[in-house]
Parts: structure tokens; C-alpha cells; sequence
């Protein structure tokens, strides 16, 4: 703690003795220097630096030369670039000045641990400069007398000191005072030179770290002179309209320097400048006639100068001046051309002439009038028409013929050539081939294959294709021994021309050949909207319509049309562009297709809206398959039935509609069982032998088992109740029973029945035949009447009678009469139960059909139609009866009949009733 | 002379001599434009006479044809040290009078003297060309300026650029007369080569 507090203080005391030090020396007393003091040092060169301290500081500072510390700015220099020259002075060595920087100190360290400076310098390190290059100079006259020489140079690499250069001349015998630059170090202006004495040129940079000069450039300054321009240029028109006559004024005294000229010229509104040849003005003038220029033509000058032996520089080109030549008269006639209309009149034309207006270079002025001839070449002797128009076009009515029309451009100068058009009656001459069209530089070539004949010129027509706009009509003529030409108008992209050419003869005119052309082409402004025409089940008739001519902006060189399903890919067609139409196939029937159509020109497509339809489900012709076959095999079923019907018509009017006879003019004949030989029927018994008639069957069945039955069994029933009740009132009730169809013949006021049957026999009989049932013997009963009174009704009335009682036995009898064609029910249950034993007759179906019904539950209103009929036939059987022919009504026995009284009665004709479902002979 | 035989001193000659015709036209011209200023800045008749001036020479010589080479070199090198002393007075002259206020009569005058003096050089380079010595400037120089009225200096001035005008001429044809082929043969050139 206390050696602590020691070595503070003693701290204290150096700092306090080198302040008193300092003090007592002055203010700026230190304790030491650096030397060099604020060198300047080229950059990579070694530097070496010492530190001498004062003597005095040594004697109160117990500071000594090995305690110097070396700092450049604030970074302490490495110890092993010191030296300790002696105990006051100490060197510090840097290999190479590009690590050096400001300040350079040097600081001591009193007692090993307070660093004090002593004493800093700065350095500056920089290069020397380098030998100033590529001098060169130019004197540019200001004005006749003052001619300041401008001298540049490369001063070469930046040196980082401050390089001071000097442009020095001399002349051999005197010097004169440096040119120094201002702002600039690598160039100089001398105010003013003298000429034809040579003159030592060079240039001196110098700086801290040395000088540098030039090569000398040694020069008579009049050898560098970049001359005034001539001034004062004025342009005169000469005689000639080909010739101006320029003047002009020099500003360089011909005793100092002979003048060379450049005089250059264009046309006003061209770019180009043209040159008057250099040899003709290599002399010193101060005027020169430009020849060879166009006549009426405005022109524009300008000269420059320069030393004539070429030894300088050319002067800055003079302002520019114009002038007009004078007018010649017109170089050649106006290329005419014209559009005959031959619409309004058969016999003549309307003729419009028109020719394009001279080009300035041809016509050599202005154009004051155009005279137009016209001359018939037909007849030599029709008058020269003569025509003086200021406008270029000129309308007349011709006859048709052949004309000569020429056309002679006036100025004040004079007449042109005449331009000569021949008017043929007919284009009769040879055209051109193979014309065609190129695009080459921005404009529109046109070639064609010149004829055999000698051509006199060809004139191209075009015309620029436009839905909305007319065709209007440009032209050119082009010489004959041409055979391609750019056409010279505004020719403009994605458009179409129409491009026609003729050849012209001396004797008449080619018919026009034409070509359509683009100058660019470019896609088409739109697609093509498709549609359709027709779809159906696999394929679909697409429709749609060309692009306009303004749309196509190109040649259309195809159609593409892309459809697709819903989820289907896409599919590509290509198709002609000349087709307005394509038909899709193998589509896939009743899907929803999306088409679309693409235009294509040589740059590109353009696809137009999409458009969906869906195929249909069937087919063309498929419904037509379907439905006409089956109406035709349903018309051939109808026919074959209707032929059916028809072949078997009688026997169908036989069952269905019978021919009743008319009881109004039935009588009851008379008839005995003796004498049976006298009833034609004889072909019934022979068809039917009484032996062949056995079996009537007689079925019983419980009424409930009516129920057994399907109503669509009993449908037939229906129907033939129906008939029956229809046709029971015309209904005689032939030889009786209803259940009883008889083959007898019948009396009947039917004509048809009158050709099938035998109508003269008013005696009518019937034969029923019977079949034993289960085995029981059948009953043969053979019933006969002479009448066609219905009978019937008063069989029916004993059915109903029958009926009745046997209502209340819940008893019901059914009759099947086998007989062939003859079914015999006499009562109603029978109908009723007919289904059922129809299985056994299902062979037989004419007898079915003829069965003979007497409804009456299933029928309630025929019911009472036949109540009512059946009550008026029991009084007419009543009514027979009294006349001796018995019918009694008797109930049918269960029992079956006794065979032997089937037996007994063989051949009797008896008439016979059916009571409670039993048959009784009688 | 040996030393002219030699082609590069012949070509040295003949590229002085030309230099120096057409220097000798540019001073001519130069003087003549001077001339007109400086009347008028002078307010001087340009109509004036001017008696001979002392110290001026006078470029008229009798027998300018038979002259030779060197004496024409050295009568021309003595006008124009002449010349060149009476222009510098001139031009201090001027400038004490008018300060910079007309600058451009002084830029003339100065660059008159600039083509005085180069002329001066050119005839000394002519006359080692030809083995001459080159007399010293101190035997020639001329007589101090007498005190002379403002006026008189400026009919002064306007005799020097008269003389000179007139010297340049003259110089411009000794010179041709040096660059033929045959130095010193007295032929007179003819009018159409007078400057």
C-alpha cells in the first residue's frame, strides 16, 4: 500500500518536471524534434525518421532516447524499426512510405508507464510526376488577327501531390511566357501565335517530388490552323436552271494561307448531302458555279476551308444557305392510265382518263396545264379532240373503238414529251405470268413473268381490299423491260391488295393478271364463330362462316376446330380454309360437346367463341327401325287377322252374329215325325250321324264353387252374354233352348242367311245330342218345330222358371252338349260354369263360340231385358202349345235319364224343355 | 556559301526563304489593317505625309537588282532590328498613352512585333546559312528616341508602319530573289511573284 502510494507520487513529479521544463523553455519548448520535419516522400520509397530529444530533458526528466515510442496516427510502430542512435536520439525506418500516414510522433514513456508525446510531423507521400505525353495543339482562328493555339496533353498518373504543369514555346531566338492551365492540367490555350516562324513546344510538370517534360513538339503554327469558315454565302441562280453560282468571304488573309474548299449541297427536305468533286475546288476562291442540278429545284449549301497544301485542319462547315434553279420545261409526259365503265351502254364507254402528276424532278416547274388528245384510231378521219385541263383526270363518253389518248404537261418553261395511252377496243393481247408478290423492306415487291411479245410498259393496279370501304383504285407504270417493281404508295400491313397487272403493247393491251398480297401479315383479329348446322347421334354438322377480309389481317391457310367433352381432351381438326362446313363424327351420343374454331395465318391463330351442343340419343332412323317394323308387323297382324275374319267370316257371323230370323215373318209350319224325310237335313245327319252324338255331359256344381272361378274366365261369357242379349230381341229362340245351338237351317229374312242356308223349309228341328255323365247314360232327345217362333222365349222362360227353383236349392246344372259345333246350356248356371268345362273342350272352339247364353246374374240390366222377353215368349210357347205342340216344362231329374228311353226315340223330333238344369225329352 | 551546298541547308534555305515571303505578305497585311486603326485611333489623316523618320530605313534601294544575297539579308536584318526597337517604343508608347483602354491596337502592334522579330530570325538563320556572320545587335541599334510632342510621335508611328508596309514588300521579294536557284543573280522577280 505505501509502495503504492510511492509510485504515484513519483509519477507526479516526472509530469511536474517536464511541465516546469516546458514552462521554462517557453511555450513551444519541447523536449524534442523530429527531423526531417513534414517531408514529402514518394510513395514506396524507405523513410527513415529520428527523434532528438533535448538535453535539458534528460537532466529533470530521467528520459532517455531508448524510451521512445514511434506512433503513426495512433498505432504504435512495431520496436524492432527502431534505432537508439545514442541516448538522445532515436531513428525509426519504414521499408516502404505506402504504410505511412499522419501524423508520425514520437512519444516517450516516463518511467515505463506514462506515454507522453513529444513530438509529430506529417507526412505527405506521393509520386513524382510523369513525363507528359501525347502533346499536341491546334490553332483555331477566332478572327483575322487573333489566332490562339490550344495545346493538349496526357498528364499522366495521378501523382497525390500538387503537380503544376506548364505549357512553354519558344522561339528560337526568344522566349516567350508560360501558358498555365487553368483548372485543368492537361491542357493550355497561348492567347495568340505567329505563324511562319517555327515554334519549340513542350510542356513541364513539377512537384514536390520533381519535374517532368515533354518531347518538344516543334511547329510553325500555321501548319495546325483550323481556319474560320467562309462566311457571307449567298447562292445565285444562273442562266441555267441547272446551275447556282455560290459566293462567299474568307477569313483568313490569303497572305497568311492559301484556302482549299469543300462545297456540299442537297436537296431541301433530303437527308443526303452531295459534294462538289474536291479537285475542283482545291484553289483559293471565293466563288464557285454548282452545275448538274435539277432544274426548279430548291437546293442548300454550305463550304468549309482549310489550308491548301492540306497540312491543318478543316474549318467547321459555314451556315447554310439556299437557293432555287430556274424552271426547264418538263422532262417527260405524265404516266397516264384509265378506267373504262362499259356498264351504262353496250355501244359506248365512259372513259376515265387520269395521269399521276409530275414528280418534281420531272416536272421541272410548275405544271400549268395538262393537254389531252384524243384521237379514234379506227377512222383515220375522225377530228383530233383536244382537251386543256389543270386536274389530273378526265372523264369522256366514247364510242367503242380504239383510241389514242395523249396527255403534254405545260410549265412556263415549256411542253413535256407526250405520254401516249392506247385505248384498245379489247384486251386481246397476251397477258403476264406468274405474277407474285414479296415483301422485302418494308414494302411490296411485284413480279411476273414477262410475255413473248415486246412490252411497252406495264402498268400494276392495287387496290386495298376492305369490307368496309371500296376498292379504290392506285397504279403505276413500270417500263417494259422490267419485270418486278416495289408498288410506290402507302402500302400498309395486315392488309390485303389486289394487285393486277397489264401489259401494254404498241398495238393493244393484255387482259390483267391479279394476285392478292400482304405487306405483314398478322394473326387474325378474331376466330371464325362456329355452329351447327345438324347434330346427330355420333355426329354433328358444323357450320360457320369465312372472316372477313378486314378480320383475316393474312391469308387464312387453315381452320381448326377443337371440341371436346366435359371431361374429355381435346380434339383437333384441321380443316381447308376454303370449307365452310365439316362434319364431326364418332362422337358419342347424348353428351354435351364443346367446339371452338381457330383461324391460322402465316403468324399465327386466333380461335373464336366456343359454342356446345349435345348429340342426340338416337340416331337418325333408329326410332323410324323401331316403330315401322312393329306398326308394320302389328298392320300385318291386323290383316292376317282381318284376312282371317274375312275367310272365316261366315262362320264367325254364324256364332257372333247369327242370323236370326225374323219372327215377323216366321209361321209355324207343319210338320209330322213321320215324315222327317221331308226336312232337308239330310246333310246334317250325314255329317253328324245320330251315333256320333253320345255324350252330353251334365255337371252339378255347388254354387259356391261359382266363386272358384276368375272373372277372366268368365269374360268370354260376358261378351257373348252381351251379344245375346243384344241379339235376343230379333232372336226367335231357333227350335228352342238357348244352351242349344242348332246346324238346323232356320227361316230367316237374312239374305246372307239365305245363301248359306235353305230358306224354304219353314220347318225347323234340332238335334241334341247328349252324353251320359259320369259314366251315366246319356239322354239323346230330338226336339223338332215347324215354326221360328221363339221357341226359345219359352225355353228361356222355363230356364227362368228353372232358374228360380233351382235359386232356392243352391243347386245349379250345367249342359255341355257335345255335338261338334252345337253347345246347348239351357239354363244360366250353365254360363256361369262354362270356364270350367271349358278345358274340356278346348279343341272345339267354333263350338264354343257358338255357345248361346242366357245370362242373368252377371247381367242384371240384360237381366231384365230377357225377364221381360222371356215373359212374352212364355206366353207364345203357350200359346204353341195349344196347337198341339206340347212343351212342357219339366224338371231335369238328378238321376241320370234312362238309357233305353234315349234309345226309344232314336228319330223322333220332339220339342223339348229344360227345367231345374235337367233335359227332358218329350 | 559551303554551307549551302549541302542539300539540307538548301532545303533549310528554301523552306527560310519561303516561310519568310509569306511571313513577310502576313506582316504586310498585318501592318496595312494596322494602319487603318491606327489613324484612326490616332485621329490621323490617313491622307498625311510623313517626312523621312530618323532611324527608319528606307526600303527603296537603288540597284535592288544588283544586290547580292547576303547584302540583301543584312539590310533587311538591319531595318527590321530597326523596326523591331522603333515597334517595341511604339507600343510602350501606346500603352502610356492609353493604358488598356484600346487593347487592340496594342495586341496589333505587339504582334507585329512578334513577326518583326521572327523575320529578324529568319534572316539571321538565312545569313549563318550562308557562312555570314550575324552582325551584333549593339552596332545596329538605334539612336536613343529624340523627345518628341505627342503628335509628332504619333506621325512617327505612322511612318514606321508605313516603312514597314513598304519593307515587308520589299523583303518578301528579296527573299524570292534568295530561294532561285542561283542566289545573288540579280534577276528581278517578275510582278505576278510580288506578294
Amino acid at each position: 500500500m505505501f509502495s503504492g502510494w510511492n509510485w504515484v507520487a513519483h509519477g507526479l513529479y516526472v509530469i511536474l518536471n517536464i511541465c516546469s521544463l516546458e514552462v521554462l523553455g517557453g511555450l513551444v519548448q519541447s523536449c524534442g524534434h523530429i527531423i526531417p520535419e513534414s517531408p514529402v516522400l514518394a510513395l514506396g520509397s524507405n523513410f527513415t525518421a529520428l527523434c532528438i530529444l533535448n538535453e535539458s530533458c534528460l537532466d529533470f526528466g530521467n528520459i532517455y532516447a531508448n524510451q521512445i515510442i514511434w506512433k503513426i496516427k495512433n498505432r504504435v510502430v512495431p520496436k524492432e524499426q527502431y534505432r537508439e542512435i545514442n541516448r538522445t536520439v532515436s531513428s525509426v525506418t519504414f521499408n516502404d512510405t505506402s504504410s505511412l500516414a499522419s501524423p508520425l510522433t514520437c512519444n516517450i514513456l516516463a518511467d515505463g508507464q506514462i506515454e507522453q508525446n513529444i513530438y509529430g510531423i506529417t507526412v505527405t507521400v506521393g509520386l513524382p510526376p510523369e513525363k507528359p505525353r501525347n502533346l499536341s495543339c491546334i490553332v483555331n482562328q477566332l478572327s483575322k488577327l487573333t489566332n490562339p493555339m490550344t495545346c493538349t496533353w496526357n498528364p499522366g498518373r495521378h501523382t497525390f501531390l500538387d503537380t503544376h504543369f506548364r505549357l512553354k514555346y519558344r522561339w528560337p531566338q526568344e522566349d516567350f511566357p508560360d501558358c498555365i492551365p487553368k483548372d485543368v492540367n492537361n491542357s493550355c490555350t497561348i492567347a495568340d501565335v505567329q505563324f511562319f516562324v517555327n515554334m519549340e513546344i513542350w510542356v513541364e510538370a513539377a512537384n514536390a517530388l520533381g519535374k517532368a517534360e515533354s518531347d518538344p513538339l516543334v511547329l510553325d503554327p500555321i501548319e495546325i490552323v483550323k481556319p474560320l469558315s467562309p462566311h457571307n454565302l449567298s447562292v445565285n441562280s444562273g442562266i441555267l436552271p441547272t446551275v447556282l453560282k455560290l459566293s462567299w468571304e474568307n477569313r483568313i488573309s490569303a497572305a497568311v494561307m492559301k484556302l482549299k474548299f469543300n462545297i456540299r449541297y442537297r436537296i431541301t427536305g433530303d437527308t443526303n448531302w452531295m459534294q462538289v468533286p474536291p479537285e475542283d475546288t482545291a484553289s483559293p476562291r471565293t466563288s464557285f458555279s454548282v452545275q448538274g442540278l435539277r432544274p426548279y429545284t430548291e437546293y442548300v449549301f454550305s463550304i468549309r476551308c482549310m489550308k491548301e497544301d492540306g497540312v491543318g485542319y478543316w474549318s467547321d462547315w459555314s451556315e447554310e444557305k439556299t437557293g432555287v434553279t430556274t424552271e426547264d420545261k418538263p422532262s417527260k409526259g405524265p404516266p397516264i392510265w384509265r378506267i373504262i365503265d362499259a356498264s351504262h351502254s353496250r355501244a359506248s364507254w365512259t372513259v376515265h382518263l387520269m395521269w399521276k402528276a409530275l414528280e418534281p424532278f420531272e416536272a421541272n416547274g410548275v405544271i400549268l396545264q395538262y393537254e389531252v388528245t384524243v384521237r379514234a384510231k379506227s377512222s383515220l378521219s375522225s377530228p383530233l379532240e383536244k382537251y386543256n385541263v389543270s386536274t389530273t383526270n378526265l372523264t369522256l363518253k366514247l364510242p367503242n373503238g380504239t383510241y389514242e389518248v395523249t396527255v403534254i404537261a405545260h410549265n412556263r418553261a415549256g411542253a413535256s414529251p407526250p405520254s401516249v395511252l392506247l385505248i384498245p377496243a379489247s384486251n386481246s393481247k397476251a397477258p403476264v405470268k406468274n405474277v407474285r408478290t414479296l415483301p422485302k423492306d418494308g414494302k411490296l415487291w411485284v413480279g411476273w413473268t414477262a410475255p413473248n411479245s415486246y412490252v411497252l410498259k406495264y402498268v400494276i393496279e392495287w387496290c386495298l381490299m376492305s369490307n368496309s370501304s371500296e376498292c379504290i383504285t392506285e397504279w403505276q407504270n413500270e417500263p417494259g423491260n422490267v419485270q418486278g417493281t416495289y408498288l410506290k404508295g402507302d402500302i400498309k400491313p395486315f392488309k390485303c391488295y389486289l394487285i393486277t397487272v397489264y401489259p401494254l403493247y404498241a398495238d393493244g393491251q393484255g387482259s390483267g393478271q391479279s394476285v392478292k398480297a400482304y405487306l405483314q401479315q398478322d394473326r387474325p383479329s378474331k376466330g371464325p364463330t362456329v355452329q351447327t348446322k345438324k347434330v346427330g347421334k355420333a355426329e354433328a354438322v358444323l357450320t360457320w362462316n369465312h372472316l372477313t377480309v378486314d378480320e383475316q389481317n393474312g391469308f387464312i391457310r387453315s381452320y381448326t376446330i377443337f371440341y371436346k367433352t366435359i371431361d374429355g381432351n381435346e380434339t383437333a381438326v384441321t380443316v381447308d380454309p376454303s370449307k365452310t362446313e365439316y362434319t364431326l363424327s364418332s362422337l358419342t351420343s347424348d353428351t354435351l360437346y364443346t367446339v371452338r374454331m381457330m383461324a391460322y395465318t402465316d403468324e399465327g391463330g386466333r380461335s373464336g367463341p366456343d359454342f356446345t351442343f349435345t348429340t342426340q340419343k338416337f340416331g337418325k332412323g333408329e326410332i323410324e327401325a323401331i316403330v315401322v317394323p312393329v306398326c308394320l308387323a302389328f298392320l300385318l297382324i291386323v290383316l292376317l287377322g282381318v284376312l282371317f275374319c274375312f275367310n272365316k267370316r261366315d262362320l264367325i257371323k254364324k256364332h257372333i252374329w247369327p242370323i236370326v230370323p225374323d219372327p215377323s215373318k216366321s209361321n209355324i209350319a207343319q210338320w209330322s215325325p213321320q215324315v222327317p224325310a221331308k226336312h232337308n237335313f239330310s246333310s246334317k245327319d250325314q255329317m253328324y250321324p245320330e251315333g256320333s252324338f253320345t255324350d252330353v255331359s251334365v255337371v252339378e256344381i255347388e254354387a259356391d264353387d261359382k266363386k272358384s272361378f276368375s272373372e277372366q274366365d268368365l269374360k268370354p261369357f260376358d261378351l257373348l252374354k252381351k251379344e245375346k242379349s243384344t241379339s235376343e230381341g230379333h232372336s226367335s229362340g231357333i227350335g228352342g233352348s238357348s244352351c242349344m245351338s242348332s246346324p238346323r237351317q232356320s227361316v230367316s229374312d237374312s239374305d246372307e242367311g239365305e245363301t248359306t242356308q235353305n230358306t224354304s223349309s219353314t220347318v225347323q228341328y234340332s238335334t241334341v245330342v247328349l252324353n251320359g255323365y259320369r259314366d251315366q247314360t246319356p239322354v239323346q232327345v230330338f226336339s223338332r218345330s215347324e215354326s221360328t217362333q221363339p221357341l226359345l222365349d219359352s225355353e228361356e222362360r222355363s230356364e227362368d222358371h228353372t232358374g228360380g227353383g233351382d235359386s232356392t236349392t243352391q243347386r245349379q246344372q250345367y249342359f255341355k252338349q257335345k255335338g261338334g259345333q252345337d253347345e246347348t246350356s239351357t239354363d244360366r248356371a250353365c254360363f256361369e260354369r262354362t270356364k270350367q268345362i271349358t278345358p274340356a273342350n278346348e279343341g272345339d272352339l267354333v263350338g264354343f263360340a257358338q255357345l248361346q247364353i242366357s245370362g242373368q246374374s252377371s247381367q242384371p240390366l240384360g237381366l231384365g231385358l230377357e225377364k221381360s222377353t222371356q215373359e212374352a215368349a212364355l206366353s207364345d210357347v203357350l200359346q204353341t202349345s195349344t196347337e198341339g205342340q206340347t212343351v212342357r216344362p219339366e224338371t231335369v231329374e238328378e238321376n241320370p235319364p234312362n238309357p233305353l228311353s234315349s234309345d226309344e226315340m232314336p228319330k223322333s223330333y220332339l220339342p223339348q224343355t229344360v227345367r231345374q238344369g235337367g233335359y227332358m225329352p218329350q | 556559301m559551303a554551307a549551302a551546298d549541302s542539300p539540307s541547308a538548301a532545303l533549310r534555305r528554301r523552306d527560310l526563304c519561303s516561310r519568310g515571303i509569306r511571313l513577310a505578305g502576313k506582316m504586310r497585311s498585318d501592318v496595312i489593317d494596322l494602319l487603318d486603326t491606327y489613324v484612326e485611333q490616332q485621329g490621323l489623316d490617313a491622307s498625311a505625309s510623313v517626312a523621312a523618320v530618323e532611324g527608319v530605313p528606307a526600303a527603296a534601294a537603288e540597284r535592288w537588282d544588283e544586290q547580292t544575297g547576303p547584302q540583301r539579308l543584312l539590310e533587311n536584318l538591319a531595318a527590321y532590328r530597326a523596326f523591331r526597337a522603333l515597334l517595341a517604343q511604339m507600343l510602350e508608347e501606346q500603352r502610356e498613352q492609353l493604358g488598356e483602354a484600346d487593347a487592340a491596337v496594342g495586341r496589333a502592334l505587339a504582334a507585329i512585333l512578334l513577326q518583326v522579330s521572327a523575320f529578324a530570325y529568319h534572316l539571321e538563320e538565312l545569313l549563318r546559312l550562308e557562312s555570314r556572320g550575324v552582325p551584333s545587335e549593339e552596332g545596329a541599334a538605334p539612336p536613343p528616341p529624340p523627345h518628341l510632342s505627342l503628335f509628332e510621335r504619333k506621325l512617327r508611328g505612322l511612318g514606321v508602319l508605313r516603312e514597314l508596309a513598304q519593307w515587308a514588300v520589299r523583303s518578301a521579294r528579296d527573299l524570292r530573289q534568295l530561294a532561285k536557284p542561283s542566289p545573288g543573280s540579280g534577276a528581278a522577280p517578275s510582278p505576278a511573284e510580288s506578294p
